[in-house]
């Protein structure tokens, strides 16, 4: 069991007002992110992955940004630009300013230019990027001590890739700090269980609408290794 | 952090597609670059690494990083076996690394040049673990699995989420992996950037111009502790981001000096205990230029300096744990990996290059790599 403390949540879906909108199923009209911790040329060429881990990133106000540690988890990274890219290969040619911001690590490098933030961070990715995002930060907040940015997001997959995944972008934060470090007390637990694939989106919005309601029911993050999955529960308000 | 026993290690690159080829090619200071048109037709000059021909293991996906990979683990599986007879199967967790992933395979399968053979597609081949669960299941480790990328610096980031993982008693052993191809994407890419070499890529030289882009795997399993099978130690490690630019270093270095000093407070040890570091490298103009500058104002002396990426290739996603290993190779053999086509020195660098390799005797190397995102890790290795 890894205890540790989650501060402060956000979230931001292009097609849902909320988290409690995701889980009902009430959709609203396409919204794009405003991703105004970006400004002027910073802006230029982000697609809408980065955009949309700006947005939620910059809903949380994260103490001492200049030294503030995070973690970015996506499971597709920044596909749409790979699709831009692959096209523009018929042509032989890429665009230096697409390809430099084609790296999974793209949101987090914007972001710490942004924010003038000089501590480190990293990308998690892959099918199982939400519980090992969850889990690389909830490790790096107990080994260092302090908070810890947890990002999560993806774009659509263009049709390009013949993919199964959600058709809409979803994005969600979480501060997490040690235990006892204010916010909601909370914890992941590995488990014995098949290792079936989630589908990111409705997991993040639990996440989000557990942390900010009342539940303390488990949440589903995945398969963390074969045979076993990862799940995080927030304790009762007290 | 504790230090942490390294007991096996797997490259393949250009230089070869096992450890003993690698190896000797590298400190030979053997030449193994190929002209650009070898991989596919380019409308401009310039060389790459490209590994010999070799075949995927049984259960892999059919792509070419899992061919990559497969040079590498194969050599892997004698330590790997050794680990699960020490700690279970379950507490080896597999970390892996990349920066492409498995985008070769997704633009030669949709977008197909005329020459390209068709070939199958799936989108399950176009993530950057996709072969995560088979090398796994290939090497039997049922550990926690996860993936990073970050870029260039992604198999030192790989690297930091293993320790932590036995830090936190998650795992008592971790197989960190790293694999990334040649594609067409970063190789016009990087063109389009302006930083890729016409010619071979010459690290530190008054006349470097630039990247020369290779492929390749590296694969080191570490463990929490293993003092009768430990070929070398990560004493520590350190990261910082530049927060500057996305792509081009931060002036002053903050980021490398940041990183290079937190690995050496890690490692409790002063600047003076490292016997040469093992440059980023990249022969970017901008780069070699802050990184040197870096190094000279952490080190206020001219240590040695050595760039692995003009034997290899810039590997991307691997080149950090690619130099890491040569760096571990290199304290067996006490010995300097050289650092190729430096001459003519840039002199304003102020550094001191291994133009050939060199006897030596060392105990500590420091190895850093650097990516897009000013993403910089540091490591202290020794033996």
């Amino acid at each position: 069991m890894i205890r540790f403390s989650v501060l402060d949540v956000s979230f931001f879906s292009t097609h849902y007002a909320s988290a409690a909108d995701l889980l009902a199923g009430n959709e609203r009209e396409p919204t794009q992110p405003a991703y105004a911790l970006l400004v002027g040329r910073a802006r230029r060429f982000t697609s809408l992955l980065t955009q949309l881990h700006i947005e939620v990133c910059g809903a949380l106000a994260p103490e001492g940004k200049e030294d503030q540690l995070a973690v970015f988890a996506t499971s597709h990274g920044e596909i749409q630009t790979a699709e831009a890219m692959i096209k523009g290969i018929r042509q032989r040619t890429v665009s230096g300013a697409r390809f430099a911001l084609s790296v999974h690590n793209t949101a987090s490098g914007l972001h710490s230019v942004a924010t003038g933030n000089h501590a480190p961070t990293t990308t998690v990715t892959g099918k199982n990027a939400v519980a090992a995002g969850w889990l690389e930060a909830a490790l790096t907040a107990l080994a260092n001590e302090r908070t810890v940015l947890l990002s999560i997001a993806d774009e659509p997959v263009p049709d390009l890739f013949q993919a199964d995944a959600a058709k809409f972008g979803v994005a969600a934060a979480f501060l997490l700090g040690p235990r006892n470090a204010g916010g909601r007390a909370a914890e992941l637990a590995i488990a014995p269980g098949a290792d079936a694939d989630i589908e990111p989106a409705p997991v993040l919005a639990r996440a989000i609408d557990s942390w900010t309601g009342t539940s303390h029911d488990a949440i589903d993050l995945g398969p963390i290794q074969p045979g076993k999955r990862l799940s995080l529960r927030f304790a009762e308000r007290s | 952090m504790t230090r942490h026993a390294i007991t096996a290690t797997a490259l393949a690159n250009c230089l070869g597609t096992d450890n003993k080829a690698v190896f000797d090619n590298a400190f030979a200071g053997h030449e193994a670059f190929v002209p650009g048109s070898t991989y596919c037709e380019l409308p401009f000059p310039t060389s790459l690494g490209i590994m010999p021909a070799t075949k995927a293991e049984p259960g892999l996906v059919p792509t070419r990083i899992a061919t990559v990979a497969s040079a590498s683990i194969r050599q892997l599986v004698p330590g790997v076996r050794a680990a699960i007879e020490r700690w279970g199967a379950d507490r080896i967790a597999y970390v892996f690394a990349s920066s492409t992933g498995g985008l070769d395979n997704s633009e030669r399968a949709l977008t197909p040049f005329p020459e390209d053979p068709k070939l199958p597609y799936q989108y399950a081949n176009h993530w950057i673990d996709a072969s995560s669960i088979a090398i796994a299941r290939y090497l039997g480790v049922t550990g926690i699995r996860m993936a990073l990328s970050t870029a260039c610096s992604s198999s030192f980031k790989a690297l930091a989420s293993a320790i932590r993982l036995i830090d936190q008693g998650l795992a008592d052993a971790a197989v960190v992996g790293s694999a990334d191809t040649l594609c067409r994407t970063t190789i016009f890419g990087f063109h389009s950037l302006g930083l890729l070499a016409p010619t071979p890529t010459r690290p530190f030289s008054r006349e470097r111009c630039g990247i020369t882009l290779g492929e390749g795997s590296a694969y080191a399993l570490v463990e929490r502790d293993a003092k009768q099978s430990a070929l070398a130690w990560i004493l520590g490690m350190g990261a910082a981001s530049d927060a500057h630019h996305h792509t081009s270093p931060h002036p002053d270095g903050i980021g490398p000096i940041r990183c290079m000093r937190q690995a050496l407070e890690q490692a409790a040890i002063g600047p003076d205990r490292i016997d040469y570091v093992s440059a980023h490298g990249t022969a970017t103009p901008a780069n070699d230029s802050v990184e040197a500058a870096a190094v000279r104002r952490m080190f206020e002396r001219r240590v040695p300096i050595t760039a692995t990426k003009s034997l290899t290739g810039h590997t991307l996603g691997s080149a950090g744990l690619t130099a890491l290993i040569l760096a571990i190779e290199s304290l067996k053999r006490q010995q300097i990996t050289p650092s190729l086509r430096a001459s003519p020195l840039d002199e304003s660098l102020d550094v001191t290059v291994v133009g050939e390799a060199r006897k030596a005797r060392i105990e500590h190397v420091l190895v850093n790599a650097f990516g897009f995102g000013g993403s910089n890790a540091s490591v202290v290795v020794a033996s």
